[in-house]
């Protein structure tokens, strides 16, 4: 029954050395941020388990108040104003039992990445007009780069400086609104509260679908992955592997679309007929109603500062 | 005895070309406990999803509860009393949890029948809650279905099930992958809803269980035909017949000096009455 060849044992001990891969491959990084996914998404349940202020309000009164505070801030201009809204997420943060300089990391993670590559050009004098406020260089009359025409001098200005600090605090404040309300609200509760803002019940029900099985996926994607580098004997060259990796999302299309339709035929045995019907158990208390005139106040009494229609 | 379920040459191929179901003749009637045993791919999971008409026959017919199961009848836009009246009488347990199991919270996933059943709100509650207590669910019933272990999911499966209430279960390879605890569990589980009157038909390749839950088998072949329809006793008794299905095999095997031969089945236990023994 067994061929020749897998009667054959090597009894000989192993005396080569083992060396240490510097940089991990291209399939470890992958299996690593699939992985990372998963943690992400634990640390945030365990923060929305906690007893904490926001925690403790309904989930549609926060959603709505995050909107409200998004929307106020993105029509504040003062960066002072928008400097004590992020400060009040920090406070926010500190009530709500998150450890505040982890949740300033993770909202700063993205400033620089979404933010600071987009608005840093606007320091400068070439693409904003402005008061010098950091001299660079000195270019003298007519110089161009390319087809753009330069001006004699480059600088930073008082102008682009107050723009870009402002666009950050806007960004930071509308990034850290948006964590504060995924890490103190259990997903399924944030989804189904999207029915305050009327998202109608299929986008409810497919956005909490998609979730779901955002894990099988990446789980079938990390076993896919250690199983090759299980049986994976010398490193492949950066582009086998990407090759490799090409087929397995053609592989995951195929499975995905296969593991859609049982789905949907669960869903059909169990009654589904294309109207979807939700549990909604949320009750409105006190402090909901408390919290959501404290935020809608908050944030007319900060955007009229902001336009310097009151002032303190 | 009503009968549930009539199919008359019923056969059956995906897309034209592999044939999954050949000339099957077969009625099942209620309170009946049924298993339908098979080599992997002869047939049995298809079985059961025209049975649950979420698949149709190419050709034959099949009759549920005394009406045509046809596509046009289940797929039609307009409110189809008898496809919600067969929804709320057949559940179906898939073999793939992970395929069952697509809301975000065991309690979710319990009321998704009775809600879409139409169910008043605290009575969806209330059924939810105590198919949750029956089998010892709700402690867990705030946490997503990808952080269950593989039994705690089948429960989910199975709860999901019967907060419809159903009077006609069907399994698919329920105790694949399952330690033998609740494994166990399970087939305590089905006698005593067998013994509250329901009607349990069963697809499973494991010979273990398949006299504990039910009374009739009926043992598909690998050419997609059904070999035998009888009772459960019957067909385990037959050594031949479940070696030409491929449920079993020539198992042989050395203890110290003697080489033992027996049949076996693919998974579970040895059977050591029918042993033949050569001494090495």
């Amino acid at each position: 029954m067994i061929p020749d060849w897998m009667n054959r044992t090597e009894t000989e001990p192993y005396h080569g050395a083992a060396s240490v891969a510097k940089k991990k491959s291209f399939g470890k990084k992958t299996i690593d941020g699939a992985l990372s996914f998963f943690r992400e998404s634990l640390i945030s349940e365990t923060f929305a388990k906690r007893k904490g202020l926001l925690q403790s309000l309904d989930p549609r009164v926060k959603l709505i108040s995050m909107f409200v505070l998004v929307v106020g801030v993105t029509f504040m201009t003062s960066p002072w104003v928008l400097l004590v809204i992020y400060l009040l997420t920090l406070v926010l943060a500190y009530f709500s039992k998150i450890e505040v300089l982890w949740f300033v990391k993770r909202v700063w993670v993205f400033i620089p990445i979404f933010a600071g590559v987009i608005v840093i050009p606007m320091l400068f004098n070439v693409f904003l007009a402005g008061n010098v406020l950091v001299p660079i260089a000195t270019l003298g009359n007519g110089s161009h780069l390319g087809p753009i025409a330069l001006p004699s001098s480059i600088y930073i200005t008082q102008q682009g400086t107050i723009y870009v600090v402002t666009f950050i605090l806007r960004v930071a404040a509308c990034v850290s609104l948006a964590i504060l309300l995924f890490l103190t609200t259990k997903q399924d509760l944030l989804f189904k509260s999207l029915r305050a803002i009327r998202v109608p019940k299929v986008y409810v029900l497919t956005i909490s679908m998609c979730y779901r099985y955002i894990f099988l996926l990446l789980d079938t994607i990390a076993d896919l992955f250690t199983a090759r580098r299980s049986r994976q004997i010398t490193s492949l060259p950066t582009r086998e592997e990407q090759r490799w990796v090409g087929g397995r999302v053609g592989y995951m299309l195929v499975k995905s679309l296969d593991t859609s339709d049982k789905v949907h035929q669960a869903m059909i045995s169990r009654g589904f007929d294309g109207d979807v019907k939700l549990m909604h158990d949320n009750v409105m208390h006190h402090r909901d109603y408390v919290a959501i005139v404290t935020v809608l106040a908050c944030c007319v009494i900060l955007a009229l500062i902001s336009r310097s229609i009151i002032s303190l | 005895m009503e009968t549930i379920f009539d199919l008359q040459n019923v056969s059956h191929s995906y897309l034209d070309k592999f044939e999954a179901l050949k000339d099957i003749n077969l009625t099942m009637t209620a309170g009946e406990q049924i298993t339908i045993i098979g080599a992997n791919g002869s047939g049995k999971s298809t079985l059961l999803l025209i049975l649950d008409a979420l698949i149709y026959a190419t050709s034959g017919e099949v009759y549920a509860f005394g009406n045509p199961v046809t596509e046009e009848r289940f797929n039609a836009l307009e409110d189809n009393e008898f496809a919600r009246y067969f929804r709320t009488k057949v559940g179906f347990v898939f073999q793939n949890p992970d395929v069952q199991l697509f809301s975000s919270t065991v309690f979710d996933e319990i009321a998704f029948g009775p809600l879409q059943l139409g169910l008043p709100r605290e009575d969806v509650v209330k059924r939810t809650e105590e198919v949750m207590a029956m089998l010892a669910l709700s402690n867990i019933r705030d946490r997503a279905p990808h952080t269950l272990s593989g039994g705690e999911r089948k429960k989910v499966c199975i709860g999901s099930i019967l907060s419809i209430n159903p009077d006609v279960l069907l399994l698919d390879e329920p105790t694949g992958g399952l330690d033998p605890r609740t494994q166990l569990w399970l087939t305590e589980l089905l006698q005593d809803l067998a013994k509250a009157g329901k009607t349990i038909i069963t697809a499973t390749h494991d010979m273990n269980i398949v006299e504990q839950i039910s009374t009739r088998s009926i043992v598909f072949g690998e050419d997609h035909t059904i070999r035998a329809d009888c009772s459960s006793t019957e067909v385990m008794n037959d050594q031949e017949l479940l070696l030409s299905a491929n449920l079993i095999h020539e198992h042989q095997h050395w203890h110290g000096e003697l080489l033992h031969k027996h049949p076996h089945p693919s998974e579970g236990e040895h059977h050591h009455e029918q042993v033949a023994h050569h001494v090495r």
